[in-house]
């Protein structure tokens, strides 16, 4: 039953979704990728209100699409979204060079929400660099993935709260992601109010969280570091978090473990 | 059994002298503190933890408390869904080993109240849910609920309280000291569970389960569990 409900609560919609909690309509990019022989082609490739995904030449069989802004983000009322469906046994490396700053919203809010689909046996690496919350940002942050059986999403994030010499915006990070139509990682990282977020076991007086998560299969046996950063989800699958002060100390501690379980370089 | 227990049983799922194990643990406080939490932050660590992981466990037990009280017509109750959730809720293999412990000892006190009860019966599709990991604590705490005819309420307090007085216990055997003080903190924290037993005795489904995280506390439980030298198991 919570399986159908969790579906249910992330269906996704078409076009332009009708406003809510102070959002402005937006369109989503799309990204569709099938299998066709032994490469992974893609069949919809759509610029949103404010991402547009663009195919990098690369030798071997993954698709790599790159995400470019069609215009600055995140500001007062900004949604962006973003629709990724890898078909069965197509395989995607994502990436987004630039990061997302969110802006001073003066009351207003923002979101980026993000949901992806893999089907049986497909496989998807995925980078976003650093999500920065100035002083002033409202942002909800959400990761919906459905990860068929036999499917494989490797992720990387850092959540940085504030630019240099700020204490940081209000930050919402929610991330669901289901394998096989059961919840496998269930997680908001509330970083909303700064008084909670800074308490002993929250986040302490650390603004950077940067994670790589696996899902849909454990790391090998010595595949990759281990330490107390190391948490072995209950399904199949991993996430490595980091938290601290630096975001480059974050990309330091990171790439290891991206590399080590299968990352594209 | 008689079925006038729910007020008991309340005072008996918070109380530390239950048989069911909660002495050797410390809500991962010896971590904490082995990590550097200064010992007057200590009612700040649980009020972290009343934000967060206990907010969550406290909406799971009643949760449970629910499956086993209101079962699909016609159906045994099923605790596969609340444990499957509040798994997926527990990043922390430390953790979710801890609470299956706790879970393990809440069980056999469960077995020995009322074995033929529905809610006692039902406890292996707990397992069955999740291969390789016990009913975790708030799952057999809702069924123990369940069986005592505890409210929802008197389910979550019972969660909450025990988490903050398991720090409290716990703090005066790491950093002795006042007694009393531990009181105080507790009683200085108890808006802030009521705001928490209010918040969970509203969550009907598994869905709906907080899922607000403690990266912190879920590093130190990880670096606890790798320890040789620990006065408590977590």
């Amino acid at each position: 039953m919570e399986a159908l409900r969790e579906r249910a609560a992330s269906a996704p919609e078409d076009g332009a979704a009708p406003s809510e909690d102070g959002l402005d309509p937006s369109a989503p990019a799309v990204i569709a990728v099938r299998r066709h022989g032994d490469r992974s082609v893609p069949v919809a490739l759509e610029t949103g209100t404010f991402l547009k995904p663009g195919i990098m030449r690369r030798p071997g069989g993954a698709l790599r699409v790159a995400l470019a802004a069609v215009r600055a983000a995140l500001c007062a009322g900004d949604d962006v979204r973003l629709h990724v469906d890898v078909g069965p046994g197509a395989e995607l490396e994502l990436v987004d060079p630039n990061g997302t700053v969110a802006y001073n919203a003066r009351g207003g809010r923002a979101a980026w929400r993000a949901s992806v689909r893999l089907a049986e046996g497909a496989r998807m690496t995925w980078t976003e660099p650093a999500f920065v919350v100035s002083d002033g940002a409202d942002v909800r942050r959400e990761v919906e993935a459905d990860v068929a059986e036999g499917a494989e999403l490797l992720w990387r994030e850092s959540l940085v709260l504030g630019r240099t010499g700020e204490r940081g915006g209000r930050m919402l990070a929610s991330t669901r992601v289901r394998l096989a139509g059961r919840p496998l990682f269930t997680e908001d990282l509330d970083l909303r109010e700064p008084e909670v977020r800074g308490l002993p076991g929250v986040l302490g007086g650390d603004r950077v969280v940067g994670q790589v998560g696996l899902f849909g299969r454990d790391p090998g046996e010595g595949e990759g570091p281990d330490g107390p950063d190391l948490l072995d989800l209950a399904g199949p699958g991993a996430v490595w978090r980091w938290t601290g002060e630096r975001p480059y100390k974050a990309d330091a501690a990171l790439t290891p473990v991206w590399r080590a379980w299968g990352g594209h370089t | 059994m008689s079925t006038d227990t729910g007020a008991l049983g309340a005072l008996l799922l918070a109380d530390a002298r239950l048989p069911t194990g909660g002495h050797a643990h410390s809500a991962t406080l010896e971590a904490a503190l082995e990590a550097g939490l200064p010992e007057e932050r200590i009612p700040d660590y649980i009020r972290a933890r009343l934000a967060t992981v206990g907010r969550t466990e406290a909406a799971a037990a009643v949760v449970a408390l629910r499956a086993a009280r209101d079962p699909e017509p016609g159906a045994e109750p099923d605790y596969g869904p609340v444990q499957e959730a509040l798994a997926a809720r527990t990043p922390s293999r430390a953790l979710r080993e801890a609470s299956a412990t706790l879970g393990r000892g809440l069980a056999r006190l469960a077995r020995r109240v009322d074995a033929d009860h529905p809610a006692v019966r039902a406890l292996p599709t707990a397992q069955a849910a999740t291969p390789g990991l016990r009913a975790l604590r708030p799952v057999v705490l809702g069924a123990l609920a369940a069986v005592f005819g505890m409210t929802a309420e008197q389910t979550a307090r019972a969660a909450l309280y025990e988490d903050a007085q398991t720090v409290t216990a716990a703090a005066l055997k790491l950093r002795p000291g006042d007694p009393l003080t531990a009181v105080r903190w507790l009683l200085d924290l108890s808006p802030r569970i009521e705001e928490s037993v209010r918040a969970a005795a509203a969550t009907d489904v598994p869905h709906d389960i907080p899922a607000h995280s403690a990266p912190l506390i879920d590093r130190w439980a990880e670096a606890h569990a790798r320890e040789t030298r620990r006065l408590f198991v977590a």
